[in-house]
């Protein structure tokens, strides 16, 4: 009985979220366009999540480039781990570690901010002075993770590729120039452009899962917190499972 | 002018609105006349914020019409609906203000989506002239966490008389307030109404509102209208439901 009830639940809560993003798709396209919101939210979750990105992809490019290399030193191929470390960046882990820090980062603040806006009556306030909420909150939201995440990978990347150059420089002497063209003689043009289309959807889930849980928060002050929480576990969720879609749909293509 | 002559500026007729099993509202009646202050008295969770939020279709009813200004509230497309809003003044129990906003910022906002002021120089007068009506004035460039709970109610009202509203909703105004502040924010109502010639309805289950500001009770009982009457006639009446309502006055 209790699975067949979280089953259900789940098909409800499912449900729920496809109607909220037909409501945004209704409502995205259309005036009145909220530009200065756009633009302070695109400030919000673009340029201030840019620090915590930036530490982890350094973070994340140096280790990957320093675990690799004994496995590589014992085939004799160390001159292969700019391009591996390259490869592996650019389309698998900067876009979806990106993802996953700015789900937790972005996601839970949309969860508790629009979470806190339901439970103290903010959004009803709006609504009843002839200000449509979820065109003025929750558009606005989506549209700046949709659009500033992609920028985020790409910086992302650039900042891992110089953490594996150092790392490279630990044990070995080898200059920026080298470096340089062994990354871009390995890279392919087909290898970005996944990476980059993947991530747009994955700053749309963030958004959309966000402002969801926000605007369906319930149980006053403890809701708040859940709504941030569940924000993060379930856009953490469909990342992995967007991510899985993309591979498939990339293999398909013969873009692998 | 009797009230049969005058056109009511709220009219709701046979209201009925369910939560599940829980009936909230049944065949609600209740009239608004222009520059009346209308009382809905009931007890907590006898449905009152669910009425004047069915009112501006916060949420919708089962069953029954409700009459704006002359419009069906229930019939109306989201524009006309907006444009109903804005000429609907709500304060919100808890008073809704925008927590990330300045108190400028929460005054400028509704003028700003309406564009009802063009230029900075007008938006800053629009500003100037309802802080100043709430007493306020000085609390310009402060945020909501600053301000305290009265504080935070007057300027809620601001945000709703900035607007130029014709009739005024107010969710329980003076709960969570001391007696003196309480007071000040009845006082303050009654002045607005003055100045502003607003309608109004207000919920509440204090007394002391009803006695300071009502022009005309309704008492909310089982999700019906059971009586109405001044705060003289209720206090008088022998009805056993309208006695547990004035037990300690």
């Amino acid at each position: 009985m209790a699975t067949r009830n979280g089953i259900r639940d789940t098909l409800n809560e499912v449900g729920s979220i496809a109607h909220f993003t037909g409501r945004f798709f209704r409502n995205a396209f259309y005036p009145r366009f909220e530009w200065n919101e756009l633009l302070r939210q695109a400030t919000e979750n673009g340029y201030r999540s840019l620090p915590l990105v930036a530490v982890t992809a350094f973070i994340m490019g140096l280790v990957l480039t320093v675990q690799s290399r004994p496995t590589l030193a014992r085939f004799g191929a160390e001159s292969m781990l700019p391009a591996m470390v390259a490869i592996s960046v650019v389309r698998e882990i900067a876009p979806v570690i990106t993802a996953l820090i700015c789900a937790g980062k972005i996601g839970s603040s949309l969860g508790a901010e629009l979470g806190s806006m339901k439970v103290t009556e903010q959004i009803d306030a709006m609504e009843v002075s002839g200000t449509n909420p979820f065109r003025y909150l929750v558009v606005t939201r989506v549209w700046s993770t949709t659009l500033m995440l992609p920028v985020l990978v790409v910086l992302s990347e650039g900042i891992a590729i110089w953490a594996c150059w150092i790392g490279v420089n630990i044990k070995d002497v080898v200059s920026w120039d080298l470096f340089y063209r062994q990354v871009f003689e390995s890279l392919e043009f087909s290898d970005f452009i996944p990476s980059f289309i993947k991530s747009y959807f994955f700053g749309f889930a963030i958004g959309i899962i966000g402002c969801y849980k926000g605007f369906h928060t319930e149980k006053g002050t403890e809701g708040v917190g859940i709504s941030a929480h569940s924000s993060v576990v379930v856009a953490s969720l469909i990342i992995f499972i967007l991510d899985l879609v993309a591979v498939q749909i990339t293999d398909i293509m013969g873009i692998n | 002018m009797s009230e049969e002559n005058k056109e009511p500026v709220i009219r709701i007729r046979g209201l009925c609105k369910s939560f599940g099993e829980n009936h909230v509202l049944r065949e609600f009646d209740l009239d608004l006349y222009r520059g009346e202050n209308v009382m809905v008295l009931g007890k907590s969770g006898s449905g009152k914020s669910v009425l004047i939020k069915c009112i501006v279709r916060l949420l919708t009813t089962d069953a029954g019409r409700i009459d704006v200004l002359g419009q069906n509230v229930a019939d109306l497309d989201q524009d006309a609906l907006d444009r109903l809003r804005v000429k609907i003044g709500f304060l919100f129990q808890s008073s809704a203000l925008y927590d990330s906003m300045t108190v400028q910022e929460n005054l400028e906002f509704p003028l700003r989506r309406h564009w009802m002021a063009t230029t900075k120089g007008d938006t800053d007068a629009l500003v100037d002239e309802v802080l100043t009506a709430v007493g306020l004035a000085h609390t310009r460039n402060m945020y909501p966490s600053e301000l305290s709970g009265g504080m935070r109610r007057r300027i809620g009202l601001a945000r709703t008389l900035i607007l130029k509203p014709e009739i005024m909703l107010y969710d329980e105004p003076t709960t969570g307030l001391d007696p003196i502040t309480g007071k000040e924010i009845v006082e303050l109502i009654l002045q607005l109404q003055r100045t502003y010639n607003t309608s109004s309805i207000i919920i509440s289950h204090d007394l002391n509102v009803a006695k300071l500001a009502a022009d005309r009770i309704a008492v909310l009982y089982d999700g019906r209208n059971h009586l109405e009457g001044t705060y003289q006639q209720l206090l008088a009446s022998e009805d056993p439901l309208v006695k547990q309502f004035f037990i300690f006055m």
